[in-house]
């Protein structure tokens, strides 16, 4: 389930651990919708709304560095973050609750160097990452939380 | 660690193997000049343990305006990336000046899209690529113990290792000219500055920096007086069986030199990052696919499912027997250019690296929407231009590919 592989790994560092504990629980996925205003002043960001179809909303955050759209169920769940820009947005911001253990096994595999996109399954979310400089992506989101009849490949 | 197994058997067949070396392909052929830099795969660059499909170059780096210099050996050439990165531990004692923002020290985050980091300061110094002038630029120091690292720069690298291949450093020499642009200098958004890449250190204190375009890190080979408009990297092809290693070149300048004249080539725009939209027969067109030397394989989303490698390889594609292919590559939306068939082949991985270490036919699966990442193999028994971001060549106005 984990696509990874390629050719490096490195050593592990525990110089970020700190992540999940220096980041408050702004964050936005599998949280209320009323923690994208927190995302957006967190991140710094602009906001639009627009709904996309009745079955979610998508709240846009952009700054110069990324833009973050954030998937809202009607019932008003954060069930998947996207990103795209020259930087991540900050992960504890935008992953809340998993920035921690997302990071955590970010760590514990190390580099892939010689590839440009990741997979990895934490409690329950997904995230994917994929581009290269000046070009990063990201995706993440709860399967469970995905309401009835919306594929992630909607999510863009 | 997953990605381990098949560098380690990679590394033994290097060892113990008497496999095939590349061949020619037609056209294969570099006049040697000042502008003309030995490019190993798998090879003499690589150092004694190189992962499959890991092309490597030597990089000489001095003091701006000294003759004190460093000769750094198995350097990663990156077309994926802009600017040269280096560990701490490679320069020796070589002392290099900082760049400066108001608020410190510039030390820069690059974020790589497998979720790791490189931390490090941001210096000048002399660059020297094959037998060029010495270019002055800005460069990326990689050291995690510089400063505080900040959280946003999650798994940061320490030093070389066995499980990169012992790399000192990356030289990226894609299509544009700064690691980052004017994101990374905006000042207008406060709780942005330096789009979280550029930091400025003082002390203990490092604080997201706007950052002029000057004073990013910059692709060496962008900044050359004659031949910066772009390059051209020419690999030997390799048989189906793969080999244990090549050597080819990158060659600096197009169109500046007798020696770096386009031949026979398609040219196509590329997108602002560096993209064009690649079509596998059978599939859905993919925007955002990219040829990268720093990726080891061909890595898509196939239009119809192919066998995965068993763990830990996953992540590599293992059919019964060779597949082959047929992708159309054409400029993004709106862009010039025309465009290409590639064929290719997908083999099995693990059949093969007990075998050598560069070969034209593996690759594996990637995510959904990260488009076709043509890395090395591509680049294997092809002459590849890359025009540089705002520069013009026989190719056009960059950023511009052709093959």
């Amino acid at each position: 389930m984990n696509p990874t592989v390629p050719a490096r790994g490195l050593a592990a560092l525990a110089v970020v651990a700190a992540l999940a504990a220096a980041t408050p629980a702004l964050a936005a996925l599998g949280e209320r919708a009323a923690s994208v205003d927190a995302d957006r002043a967190a991140l710094g960001a602009t906001r639009r709304t627009f709904a996309v179809r009745q079955a979610f909303q998508v709240e846009r955050l952009v700054t110069p560095a990324n833009t973050v759209r954030e998937y809202v169920t009607p019932s008003g769940v954060v069930f998947a973050v996207t990103w795209q820009g020259v930087s991540r947005p900050d992960l504890g911001v935008v992953l809340g609750a998993y920035a921690g253990p997302y990071v955590a096994e970010i760590d514990a595999r190390g580099p892939s160097r010689g590839r440009r996109a990741r997979r990895v399954e934490v409690q329950g979310a997904i995230v994917e990452t994929w581009g290269h400089m000046r070009a990063l992506h990201g995706r993440a989101w709860v399967p469970a939380l995905l309401p009835a009849g919306v594929s992630v490949d909607e999510l863009r | 660690m997953s990605s381990a197994r098949i560098a380690i058997l990679v590394a033994a067949a290097g060892a113990l193997a008497c496999g095939s070396k590349g061949s020619s392909h037609p056209g294969f052929q570099v006049a040697q000049g000042d502008n003309v830099m030995p490019v190993s795969v798998a090879g003499v660059h690589c150092g004694s343990s190189p992962y499959v499909n890991e092309p490597c170059v030597a990089v000489t780096v001095c003091q701006p305006g000294t003759t004190s210099c460093v000769t750094v050996e198995n350097v990663l050439l990156d077309t994926g990336s802009f600017g040269l990165r280096l560990f701490a531990q490679a320069l020796g004692g070589l002392s290099l000046p900082p760049v400066t923002v108001g608020q410190g020290e510039v030390a820069t985050c690059v974020q790589f899209a497998d979720g790791t980091s490189d931390w490090g300061p941001v210096r000048m110094a002399d660059v020297k690529l094959a037998n060029e002038p010495p270019v002055t630029v800005p460069i990326h120091v990689i050291d995690a113990t510089f400063g505080t690292v900040p959280s946003s720069c999650t798994t940061p690298e320490t030093g070389p290792s066995a499980q990169n291949g012992m790399s000192n450093g990356i030289l990226g020499i894609g299509a544009f000219v700064e690691d980052c642009g004017p994101a990374c200098a905006d000042t207008t958004n406060p709780q942005n500055l330096g789009a979280g890449l550029y930091y400025a250190v003082n002390g203990s204190q490092t604080v997201g920096a706007a950052v002029p375009l000057a004073s990013q890190v910059q692709n060496p080979a962008a900044l050359l007086p004659t031949d910066g408009n772009g390059l051209i990297v020419a690999l030997p092809s390799v048989p189906a069986s793969g080999a244990t290693s090549v050597e080819g070149w990158l060659v600096l300048g197009i169109g500046t030199r007798s020696n770096n004249a386009v031949a026979s080539a398609t040219a196509m725009a590329l997108d602002g990052s560096g993209a064009f939209t690649t079509t596998v027969s059978g599939g859905a067109a993919q925007g955002g696919s990219f040829a990268d030397t720093g990726s080891n394989g061909l890595f898509f989303d196939a239009p119809t499912a192919i066998a995965p490698c068993a763990a830990p390889d996953q992540g590599w594609y293992c059919p019964a027997s060779p597949l082959s292919f047929s992708a159309r590559n054409e400029p993004s939306a709106g862009l010039p250019g025309a465009p290409v068939t590639v064929p290719f082949q997908i083999a099995n991985v693990e059949a093969l690296s007990s075998r050598g270490a560069v070969f034209s036919n593996v690759g594996g699966g990637s995510v959904q929407g990260a488009g076709f990442d043509w890395g090395l193999p591509f680049y294997l028994g092809r002459t590849v231009y890359l025009g540089f971001y705002g520069r013009t060549s026989p190719l056009g106005t960059g950023p511009a590919i052709a093959y």
